[in-house]
């Protein structure tokens, strides 16, 4: 299978006035296309600062990130962000909706972003229809129009993955996507992201502390104090 | 697209930008509203200053200059239409008789005695200044004088007097009628022997009013027949002036016609000082002095633009600091540091468009609809806010100048592109990896 996604030998550190933080010491990670990936470690243990180096938003002290087997670190920011928003989607544990927008436009405000505002309003029937049946995919057919805060946890989340999905990646990275919902909710949402693994061929990266979760994915790495140890 | 779409949305949540939008509204309505008044004002101000003195003036000239000396030199020139001589001179006016209805307006000189009289020829000055208006003026149809009467002696064939006209606000202050009496005191320098200063004095009859509607020259002028004034200072020549009033046919060029006058003056006259000027330059001081205060009123009122501006500032900063937390979730997206600054920047820009849309419409409504406004004000509340009478108008004035209307929107996007380009770019520096760790 195809190494899609891969950090070689990063690490980083933060400072801290002049004292230096590592928070990762030479990691190195892959995930392939279509795989199910668990980061598993305790609190502390960089998993987070990985996913984030991982999906451009952070650079690397040192290393490489590779997409494809190209090496992306280091490419301009408009290269980067253009990477980020075409073939990597995010998840994150508090969702990070936009609190002034309803459920169907934070979906649509990916592809606002994709499109320049000819192209977008061109397209936007079409845009649209396929924002529409995402939501309804993910269970909130009849909540397009509400806004973040008269949705329930796992409903924002949903939401989150929808609007992850549309600009149709290639890896959706997941910090703790679980990690503010109640068991029951946590598990439709998880069941969620496996079927689109299954059904859409996209590769996650599930950062978790759950490892009942991990044991369900493919593969589980173990990062402690910012190190592969499994 | 997302930019304008994520600041409409960020504004329409936050009504508190209303604040914005009204204080640029009503920032740019002041700019629109005073300032088309004021250049209104100007605009009448210019228009009356002109007709006191025609075009061109010629002055400065030879003592007892004769006219017919001068004109064909000026009429010789293409761009010359007609010229008339003036004898102007100070003197002081003493009534004869007359009870004083009305209180002189302190400073307004129609207390003193002094006036600044003009000699002129009636049918010649018709064609070079606004005398036809001026005789047309007068409120009360008693002072108004016919063209073909116009500084006709009083009192008959046996017991000519010369005739006088004032203007009908200081007729009122004297308390003076037509036919009523007045003495007029002159100074002549006597050069024939000592050149000492003589008194020369001359009654002359009231025959009615003019209204030049310039308040400064009304209050200080009088007209007098060019006659009566070479017989009060005994002047020899017999078409003696000591200035011309020229009335061109291209306005534009008058200062290049101006320059020509002078040349050709001069070598005909053979004397090097004869002072040729545009209207503008024998008025120059005045003029500069109103505009130099449109001016100190645009900078006072550009002043309530920068109050405008810090209101933005704060209510923009308070946005930027709550919002701050989407820049995560924006980049995360793909959103580069400049297309978040871009958000920010247009809440800005949007609260600035739209208050200087309304300010500027608006104030054109204001201006357009003055003279309504002023009315109802007056008879509503008995404020009158735009006292017509100050510069002896009919209505309030106003000039809307397109340049400056846009200068005003201009100014108006430009100062919101700065107070917000400063809270959208620390929102742009703001980490997104701290914002996605933060609930």
């Amino acid at each position: 299978m195809t190494e899609l996604l891969a950090a070689r030998g990063v690490t980083k550190s933060y400072w801290l006035g002049k004292r230096e933080i590592p928070v990762l010491r030479g990691v190195d990670f892959a995930v392939e296309a279509g795989e199910m990936v668990a980061l598993l470690g305790a609190s502390g243990a960089g998993k987070s600062t990985l996913l984030h180096v991982l999906g451009l938003l952070d650079a690397p002290t040192s290393g490489e990130v590779r997409w494809n087997g190209e090496p992306v670190h280091a490419l301009p920011v408009r290269r980067k962000a253009k990477l980020r928003h075409q073939s990597i989607g995010f998840v994150f544990q508090f969702y990070h909706l936009i609190p002034e927008l309803t459920a169907l436009q934070n979906v649509l405000l990916g592809q606002m972003m994709f499109h320049t505002p000819l192209a977008y309003l061109q397209r936007r029937q079409a845009i649209r229809a396929r924002a529409l049946a995402l939501l309804e995919e993910v269970g909130l057919g009849q909540r397009l129009d509400h806004r973040p805060a008269e949705l329930s946890g796992g409903e924002k989340q949903r939401v989150a993955i929808a609007r992850a999905l549309i600009a149709e990646p290639r890896v959706i990275l997941a910090d703790e996507p679980t990690g503010n919902l109640d068991s029951e909710t946590a598990d439709g949402v998880l069941s969620l992201l496996f079927e689109i693994n299954r059904e859409r061929g996209i590769a996650f990266v599930l950062v978790t502390h759950n490892e009942e979760l991990a044991a369900r994915c493919d593969r589980i790495v173990r990062l402690r104090d910012g190190r592969v140890v499994g | 697209m997302y930019r304008w779409f994520l600041a409409w949305r960020y504004l329409l949540q936050r009504p508190i930008n209303l604040l914005g939008v009204i204080a640029v509204t009503l920032a740019a309505w002041a700019l629109v509203v005073v300032v088309s008044i004021f250049s209104g004002y100007i605009v009448e101000i210019r228009r009356h200053v002109h007709a006191t003195t025609g075009d061109v003036v010629v002055n400065r000239l030879p003592v007892e200059c004769s006219f017919a000396r001068i004109a064909p030199v000026l009429l010789a020139d293409p761009n010359v239409a007609a010229c008339a001589p003036r004898i102007t001179w100070p003197g002081l006016l003493h009534p004869t008789g007359g009870v004083p209805a009305a209180a002189a307006r302190p400073d307004s000189g129609e207390d003193s005695r002094f006036v600044h009289l003009i000699g002129i020829d009636p049918q010649a000055e018709l064609a070079v200044s606004g005398l036809r208006a001026w005789l047309r003026a007068p409120e009360r149809p008693e002072l108004r004088v016919a063209e073909a009467e116009l500084l006709r002696p009083a009192g008959g064939d046996d017991d000519p007097v010369p005739s006088i006209l004032l203007s009908e606000r200081r007729l009122a202050v004297e308390g003076l009628q037509p036919g009523a009496r007045v003495d007029v005191t002159c100074t002549r320098l006597y050069t024939e022997r000592t050149q000492s200063v003589e008194l020369e004095t001359v009654r002359l009859a009231v025959q009615g009013a003019f209204g030049a509607r310039f308040v400064m020259f009304d209050a200080t002028h009088a007209l007098v027949h060019i006659d009566t004034m070479r017989a009060l200072l005994r002047m020899k020549v017999e078409d003696a002036c000591n200035e011309v009033v020229v009335a061109l046919r291209d306005e534009s060029t008058a200062v290049e016609t101006a320059a020509r006058l002078q040349r050709a003056l001069a070598d005909r006259l053979s004397v090097r000082d004869v002072g040729v000027y545009t209207w503008e330059e024998t008025n120059a001081l005045f003029l500069s002095a109103v505009d130099h205060q449109r001016s100190l009123f645009k900078l006072i009122l550009f002043v309530i633009m920068v109050v405008a501006a810090f209101l933005m500032f704060a209510t923009l900063s308070m946005m930027v600091t709550e919002k701050v937390h989407d820049v995560g979730i924006l980049t995360a997206m793909g959103a580069t540091r400049f297309g978040v600054f871009q958000v920010f920047l247009a809440c800005g820009l949007a609260i600035a468009a739209t208050g200087a849309v309304l300010g500027v419409g608006v104030g054109c409504l204001t201006a357009v609809n003055l003279d309504g406004l002023n009315t109802w004000l007056r008879t509503t509340f008995g404020v009158d806010l735009f006292p017509t009478r100050i510069y002896n108008l009919e209505h309030v004035p106003f000039d809307l100048d397109p340049a400056w209307l846009l200068q005003v929107a201009g100014m108006a996007l430009g100062v919101g592109a700065v107070v917000s380009g400063i809270p959208a770019w620390l929102a742009s520096r703001h980490d997104p990896v701290e914002s996605l760790r933060n609930e």
